[in-house]
């Protein structure tokens, strides 16, 4: 396997650009991801933008001393999120039930992206994407939830487009301060 | 002068020992596969006991800001700021007696 | 000052002994508890000074989950948690034994340890002037030299805080700040009959996977804790969707519900289950689980007998009085630490057997991570209920209005050999009634014989029925 594919690892050369139009194309794709994830189109973003062999993750961060070798966040502990292409189906399709009571009423979205860098990769196919985002939540009247972090992506080029084959997700907060994560990064 | 501090056979490998000498102040005994070290018992950083401290992996660790003293050399690692190296005593097991020379400069072994 | 017999201080030196807080009576609040008609006072969840009189009557007196043994195996190795809103840490010492401290210098009170857990720490030493504590908590020397110089200054008399009484029951690590608290075991009662469920179904015993979820809800502590110790009505309505999501159908509490459902309660303590073998463990979605869970079943009849060896994955619910809580076979283990009386931090962990194969750990991991962490599809729904239902009492005249807990008020089995307060069927509110009882009880007595002795103790018939 590719080290950018194994979601352990952290991508290691971020100094390779892509031609102007690939750069062009991502972009696009990333701005109309988080266009979708905006309006809650999850089952569109799941059919349309995800790989089927995705992995989804997002550790939870520890706060540790320096010298801990064990760093903030290791695969295989305790995540938000770990999922395959159908445990993010299963999200999904709470979402679609009527009775997802902490969406409904509608909650108002906003993911923000910035820190763009898009870089080519040994497989001719696959790009390593990095960027930041700032995911805003308002429920209700006031509750206003907002979660800033970075996402290591792997995109794969397929069928004159891309999908989503690897995120990791790394959020900047230790204790989450939000009742729940009724939405995806 | 070589001065008498104790039997070696008190000091068990991979332990610590203070021993008191009259006049003086107190020295620590330590045991390292087998060779003994002597040293004052008085960490440089702060003045605290190192026979209060533990042997890892042939380093003095002094329990109190956990500075790390070189078994071989005396050198500090991890020093707590200002913290200097650690010297010793000369020393040998005279007999199954340890002595060692805790006059003039301190050497390192 | 010291006026002598101050753990060996000098007299006219500061005297540093543990101070560990008396308990009081508050009677007046006891009565927010009507038991007569099974209504609970909407102030016991927004009222700032009844919440500080559950910090000093309940978390300063309680038992209070701190740790799981397998997270700290190794001398040194440790965690940090709270007690209430005490932070301490709680740490293997060399001869095997675990202490808890607070984390707190007794020099200028900062914490002493900053992160959330560790392996083999040396010590804790403050950052604030270097005040160095061992794993024992014993003060073992300072920074700059100038202590030492000082004939009056008396290292021994100084440490941190140990909390008063540390204990395990097979696995799990308790603490409490009353030194004349009874023992672990007197807390639990019998209660520990169906504590075993979870913790000794498999010869090998127990350990916690990964690390430990963290999150604010802005909720008081007593909803979430009232929720786990006998509320499975609420899964119908609020996990409609996650249940749809998962199950592809609603929850299923199993076609024997008439005959094998009940509410067990001691001392607060509660369980509701239905029996049903991995009605739970089937939420998390994962066939290798199920197979598991009735595998587990069928050898744990040995260990624990039919009745329990059932309730292992079935649907089903606990909450450990005041606020350490479980899921039987979906293997999610939480405390709601108080944060005021409107906001808890929430804590989840994911225990399962030592023994279980690894796939079989892997995903627990990853069925709890699915269901009940803060994006899983059932605990999120959960969050927003406790919100609001804490957060409508700042409504003055909302807060005079009654609160129903009469479900199930003549429900009470009488013959059922089981150990403590059983009632029929797992939709009930007798347990959260007998939580309240129990809360009441740390409000009204400022002694452990009339804590231990009242209307919440086990009934004596079931003295026997616990083998």
């Amino acid at each position: 396997m590719l080290d950018i594919l194994d979601i352990s690892k952290p991508f290691a050369d971020m100094d390779r650009p892509v031609d102007i139009e690939t750069e062009r194309a991502i972009m696009r794709w990333l701005h109309a991801e988080v266009r979708y994830l905006d309006a809650e189109r999850y089952q569109e973003w799941l059919n349309d933008f995800i790989d089927p062999e995705i992995h989804y993750w997002m550790p939870d961060m520890e706060t540790r001393r320096r010298d801990d070798p064990r760093g903030m966040f290791a695969y295989g502990e305790s995540a938000y999120f770990d999922d395959t292409w159908s445990e993010l189906n299963i999200r999904v399709k709470r979402y679609n039930e009527p009775s997802a009571w902490a969406d409904n009423p509608q909650t108002r979205h906003l993911h923000q992206i910035s820190n763009i860098e898009i870089n080519a990769t040994d497989d001719p196919t696959l790009f390593a994407v990095h960027s930041a985002f700032t995911n805003v939540r308002n429920r209700n009247e006031a509750d206003q939830d907002i979660i800033h972090g970075r996402r290591e992506d792997v995109l794969r080029a397929v069928d004159g487009g891309y999908r989503l084959l690897r995120r990791r997700v790394f959020i900047v907060q230790n204790v989450l301060l939000s009742k729940n994560l009724n939405t995806f990064f | 002068m070589m001065i008498e501090l104790c039997p070696s056979a008190e000091i068990a490998e991979g332990e610590i020992k203070r021993v008191d000498v009259e006049g003086l102040p107190a020295v620590a005994i330590a045991r390292h596969e087998g060779a003994l070290y002597v040293f004052p018992d008085r960490c440089p950083h702060a003045d605290e006991s190192l026979a209060e401290g533990w042997l890892e992996d042939g380093r003095v660790i002094c329990g109190v800001h956990f500075a790390e003293f070189d078994l071989d050399t005396g050198e500090v690692h991890n020093p707590p700021v200002g913290c200097p190296n650690l010297s010793f005593f000369k020393c040998e097991d005279r007999d199954g007696t340890v002595f060692a020379l805790l006059t003039g400069d301190n050497a390192n072994v | 000052m010291c006026e002598g017999d101050c753990k060996g201080a000098a007299k006219g030196r500061p005297n540093m002994k543990p101070v560990y807080p008396k308990a009081g009576s508050y009677p007046d609040f006891a009565k927010l508890v009507d038991r007569e008609n099974a209504q609970v006072d909407r102030r016991v969840f927004t009222d700032e000074q009844v919440y500080q009189a559950e910090l000093r009557q309940i978390f300063a007196r309680s038992w209070l989950f701190l740790a799981h043994e397998s997270q700290i195996p190794n001398p040194g190795d440790f965690v940090r948690t709270s007690m209430g809103e005490d932070d301490v840490i709680v740490v293997r010492q060399r001869d095997g034994s675990v202490n808890a401290f607070l984390n707190s210098c007794p020099h200028r009170g900062n914490r002493v340890c900053m992160v959330d857990a560790g392996k083999k720490a040396r010590g804790f030493i403050c950052n604030y002037h270097g005040w160095s504590f061992g794993i024992d908590g014993a003060l073992r020397g300072t920074d700059g030299k100038v202590y030492e110089k000082d004939e009056t200054f008396e290292k021994a008399q100084i440490g941190l805080t140990p909390v008063a009484q540390v204990d395990s029951y097979k696995g799990l690590i308790f603490g409490t700040f009353d030194p004349d608290a009874v023992s672990l075991l007197e807390f639990f009662g019998d209660f520990t009959y169906y504590l075993d469920i979870m913790l000794d179904n498999d010869e090998g015993g127990t350990e916690f996977i990964g690390g430990a979820i963290k999150s604010e809800i802005d909720c008081n502590w007593k909803f979430p804790a009232e929720n786990f110790v006998g509320d499975i009505l609420h899964a119908f309505w609020t996990h409609q969707s996650g249940a749809q999501a998962i199950l592809g159908g609603g929850v299923d509490l199993g076609k024997r519900y008439d005959e094998l459902a009940f509410q067990a309660s001691i001392y607060g303590h509660g369980i509701e289950t239905n029996l049903d073998k991995v009605g739970n463990t089937r939420t998390l979605g994962y066939p290798d689980l199920v197979d598991y869970a009735f595998e587990l079943s069928e050898k744990a009849k040995d260990r624990l007998g039919e009745l329990r060896a059932r309730a292992i994955g079935a649907v089903s619910s606990c909450t450990v009085f005041p606020n350490f809580s479980f899921l039987p076979g979906q293997n999610t283990f939480r405390v709601w630490h108080p944060r005021g009386p409107g906001k808890i931090e929430l804590v989840v962990w994911t225990l399962v057997n030592k023994n279980a194969p690894d796939h079989i750990k892997e995903q627990y991991r990853k069925g709890v991570m699915m269901t009940f962490s803060p994006g899983g599809v059932f605990e999120m729904d959960d969050g927003e209920n406790w919100e609001y239902s804490t957060r409508v009492n700042q409504g003055f005249v909302t807060r005079q209005q009654p609160l129903h807990y009469a479900l199930g008020i003549e429900s009470a089995d009488m013959e059922r050999d089981l150990p403590g307060h059983i009632h029929k069927g797992s939709l009930n509110d007798a347990n959260q009634r007998l939580f309240y009882t129990r809360w009441a009880e740390f409000m009204e007595h400022d002694n452990w014989t009339d804590l231990q002795n009242g209307a919440t103790a086990a009934p004596k018939k079931t003295a026997t029925a616990a083998e």
